[in-house]
């Protein structure tokens, strides 16, 4: 929680199950006050990442250091044991102790370091009191909401102040509403304590709001990393593209290259755009852009091609298009619900991104 | 399911286990209060076997051997128990696959083989007291005194507790613990603070168990109590016949309500604590891939002291019976080289009558084994999906059984198939040790079909409902295909339990009747040792082909 700690640095870390390779060299930085995402699909390592640096996978090569405290260093033989890490750890499940109350849970991390008892009630209570657990520190964790034990866990790994903490999946086991609404709130709580934080999601929404910064993993890999903004707006690979946002895909061939512009030529459409890597004329290519950047138009233009509706879709605070074009489909939001009707849409050349089909 | 189509044949299964479960008990009861035996024509109620027995000092001194053995069992087999099954799921013991396997051997090779094991290994005269004799020159053991049944009864029923604590440590998510690692805990605290509390009532469980067993031992008291004369419930009730020199069977029953007595209730204890076990699944945790704990150098020590008490427990008793099988005879003096011989088998099969329980073992088991599969698989299909009366009726019912231990039950079956009409046709086959090996085993089999039948997702049975399947179609066509490789380790696990059991046909030994368990007793109790040596080896041959075959299919070896 200390602002004036040092960095968590993640060097080259490799980790392999036998022959099945988790993590092939990732490093990262997580600065004091900073709220770092590792955000992936299933298998991308995020997870084993987040869980090397707790100490509770044994990586093959790398380095993991809190400024100058090493916890993980494979050339000096270094691998300090979890419990003597001092981090502070959420865990998806939440992990609560069933046989100990609420209290006992949040206060064992306490006693294990020999806090006298009274300061333990004290800041047991004063960490229950901050995450508005107060009324509930006799009950057992079975008696519990979901959303009520994520708190419990939350205080559990901040009571004694460990210089990172880390979050795995923290909201993945609340209703889809509750989801909303907890985001906002841990979002608030890690400003107000002023903690650094790793938080493990597969949902780009979720890393996209909470943190400071964004590491895209990707097999093992770090695809790309940066603040939330450059993840969305300017995405270095197509991969990059695809995970942050909903897109449409229109798959085609290079026409023409134009400095940083390319014409993609595919099934009934001729469109200029942004090439994001390198292209050539004649390169098979995928032209990508988001949803909500695709105009509905009402007549020719330029960047415009004709489609036609198939239905259109009411979301509440908009609507959801479904056009066709040939054996396309695009979709696209509108205000009207049911008012789309066969037309133009316009995809304008800054949004829309070409990327160099992968062979 | 609940149409009214299917339930007759549910009614049917439940009357007929009501019968197979109850007859026998109430035989009992009504005996004990009976002052001679139930087929006598003179014969009045009253409490006098009662009043007999509980003046007979022997009985007490029974009663009380029972609860000090049956104490010193749980004493010494909970921590052992609890402390392997820690050591096999969350440490890097070295061969632990291995150990994993050797640990089930006590608990299916029958307990008289393993007595005799260690009378021939150990006992007064015994290859290893010999052996250790030469070496100190004396024996420093005594296999004979109440402290020695004490504790090789503990230490092989260590398997027991074994089983339940490490089906909770396994059950239990690695992430409770993984929280305690993370907030400070160094392995040995997370052991203590987190999964021995959560594991205490498997622990607790398997506590009441062991003792429960303890009071039900019989062969191993009766074999290694014989020479000092310590005495046991079960074996004070066995030898009763031979202190009056008449049948006496109203004594008998006193004797045996007063164990069941004492085991009802403590199966009832077992039920409620199996259902309060359940409490913590609710918040368990996720279980995901773990490190396993480094015990250092300590896993040498650790390592140590698990070959010991494998070397202890199964080891010595086997090597002693296969060394006693291929001898002669044995005792000071004699050389090891010179007294091998085959003479023993050739015996073994020159004799009609075992020549029978051996093929009569095995049909019991292969034969016996699926029709008793089937039956089981009835009661269990007949409560399935469940709510009503019969299921809870059912569920109770099954607990009868357990409380009875297989001599009493063999006795009472006994007492059924002599005088009831149509069965008494049936007294001198191997039918009647099977009926009651069936209803012995009934709440074991009934386990094993219920385990199968929960891993069934109800949707699976609701879909083929809804689809327009009658629920004998879909009996047919959806659960019992999906259960099948259930049913078949079912018969697989039932096989090695009627190989190995051995005190329900004791009463029922008789020409026709004859299994190797009941004929080692009998054999035993006449002191043909080579033919008991060379039975016994046998036996523990025919149960290490089931478990062979059990482990090459991957049968899970408990629920």
């Amino acid at each position: 929680m200390s602002k004036t700690g040092n960095s968590l640095v993640v060097t080259d870390l490799h980790l392999q199950y036998g022959d099945n390779q988790i993590l092939k060299g990732v490093s990262m930085t997580l600065a004091p006050g900073e709220v770092v995402a590792l955000l992936g699909a299933s298998g991308s390592g995020k997870t084993t990442l987040l869980r090397s640096v707790a100490g509770l996978e044994e990586p093959s090569r790398g380095r993991i250091a809190i400024g100058d405290a090493v916890l993980f260093d494979s050339a000096a033989g270094i691998d300090i044991p979890a419990e003597k890490r001092n981090l502070g750890l959420v865990f998806q499940s939440y992990a609560l102790w069933p046989h100990k109350t609420v209290f006992d849970n949040v206060a064992y991390g306490l006693r294990l370091r020999n806090v006298p008892a009274s300061e333990v009630g004290a800041r047991v209570t004063q960490a229950l009191g901050n995450l508005g657990l107060g009324a509930l520190a006799q009950r057992l964790p079975h008696q519990l909401s979901g959303g009520q034990q994520q708190r419990v866990a939350i205080a559990r790994a901040l009571v004694y102040n460990p210089p990172v903490v880390l979050m795995d999946e923290p909201l993945s086991n609340l209703d889809a509403k509750l989801r909303e609404e907890a985001r906002a709130w841990l979002r608030e709580l890690i400003v107000r304590l002023g903690l650094s934080a790793l938080v493990v999601t597969h949902d780009q929404t979720e890393a996209m709001a909470m943190s400071d910064k964004i590491l895209l993993l990707n097999y093992g890999q770090i695809e790309q990393q940066g603040t939330p903004e450059d993840m969305y707006n300017r995405p270095q690979s197509q991969f990059t593209a695809e995970f942050m946002g909903s897109n449409n895909h229109l798959p085609g061939t290079i026409a023409e290259v134009a400095q940083d512009r390319a014409l993609l030529a595919g099934d009934g459409f001729r469109l200029w755009g942004t090439s994001r890597g390198k292209v050539a004329v004649g390169d098979k290519a995928m032209g990508i852009i988001r949803l909500e950047r695709m105009r509905i138009a009402q007549g020719p233009g330029e960047n415009r091609i004709p489609a036609e509706l198939i239905t259109a879709m009411f979301m509440g605070d908009r609507s959801e298009h479904l056009f066709k074009l040939g054996a396309l489909r695009l979709r696209g939001y509108g205000t009207d619900a049911r008012a789309g009707v066969d037309g133009y849409l316009e995809l304008p050349a800054n949004d829309l991104w070409v990327f160099a089909a992968s062979s | 399911m609940t149409s009214r189509a299917f339930s007759v044949p549910r009614y049917a299964v439940a009357s007929l286990t009501a019968v197979a479960v109850l007859a026998p008990v109430l035989l009992i009861f009504w005996q004990s209060f009976l002052n001679a035996p139930f087929f006598n024509p003179v014969r009045h109620l009253g409490f006098g076997s009662y009043a007999f027995i509980f003046e007979d000092p022997d009985f007490w001194t029974a009663f009380l051997n029972s609860v000090v053995i049956a104490t010193g069992m749980a004493v010494i087999a909970l921590p052992l128990g609890a402390a392997l099954a820690f050591l096999l799921t969350r440490t890097d013991l070295p061969w632990q696959r291995t150990i994993e396997v050797l640990v089930l051997v006590p608990v299916f090779v029958s307990p008289m083989v393993l007595a005799f094991g260690y009378v021939v290994a150990m006992g007064p005269v015994g290859f290893y007291s010999l052996w250790a004799k030469d070496l100190f020159g004396d024996v420093p053991w005594n296999v004979y005194s109440l402290l020695s049944i004490a504790v090789i009864a503990g230490l092989t029923h260590v398997p027991h507790v074994y089983l339940y604590s490490s089906a909770a440590l396994k059950s239990l998510g690695s992430d409770v613990e993984e929280a305690a690692r993370i907030v400070g805990a160094n392995p040995l605290k997370v052991a203590l603070h987190v999964s021995l509390p959560m594991t205490m009532p498997a622990l607790l469980y398997a506590a009441v168990l062991v003792f429960f067993l303890g009071f039900e031992l019989f062969g191993l008291p009766l074999v290694l109590g014989d020479p000092e004369g310590h005495l046991v419930l079960a074996t004070y009730l066995y030898k009763l016949t031979n202190k009056l020199g008449t049948p006496s069977y109203h004594l008998m029953a006193a004797v045996a309500v007063c164990i069941i007595a004492v085991t009802f209730p403590l199966v009832l204890l077992q039920r409620w604590l199996l259902k309060t076990a359940g409490k913590y699944v609710s918040v368990k945790g996720k279980a995901t891939r773990q490190k396993t704990l480094p015990l250092g150098n300590w896993k040498w020590l650790a390592f140590l002291i698990v070959l010991l008490w494998l070397a202890f427990t199964i080891v010595v008793p086997i090597s002693g019976i296969a060394l006693r099988a291929f001898v002669e005879q044995w005792g000071e003096g004699i050389k090891l080289s010179e007294v091998l011989t085959l003479a023993n088998f050739r015996q073994v099969f020159d004799q009609s009558d075992q020549v029978r329980a051996v093929i009569n073992t095995l049909l019991i088991g292969t034969l016996g084994g699926a029709v008793a599969v089937a039956c089981y698989a009835a009661v269990g299909l007949a409560g399935h999906r469940q709510h009503g009366a019969v299921a809870r009726i059912l569920d109770y019912l099954v607990l009868i059984p357990r409380a009875v231990p297989g001599l009493l039950a063999g006795l009472a079956f006994l007492w059924l198939f002599l005088f009831v009409p149509g069965l008494k046709e049936l007294r001198n086959t191997i039918v009647s040790v099977w009926v009651a090996y069936t209803v012995v085993w009934l709440a074991y089999g009934l386990r094993l079909i219920t385990g199968a039948l929960l891993q069934i997702a109800p949707e699976l049975e609701e879909s083929a409902r809804t689809v327009g399947a009658a629920p004998s179609r879909v009996l047919k066509d959806v659960t019992l295909p999906l259960i099948r490789f259930g049913l078949l380790a079912s018969w697989l696990l039932v096989f090695m339990i009627f190989e190995r059991e051995y005190s329900t046909g004791v009463y029922l030994l008789g020409q026709g009747t004859e299994v190797i368990g009941s004929m080692l007793v009998s054999l035993w109790g006449a002191g043909a040792i080579d033919q008991v040596a060379a039975l016994s080896l046998i036996n523990i041959g025919l149960v290490a082909i089931g478990l062979a075959v059990a482990l090459r299919f991957g049968v899970r070896l408990h629920e």
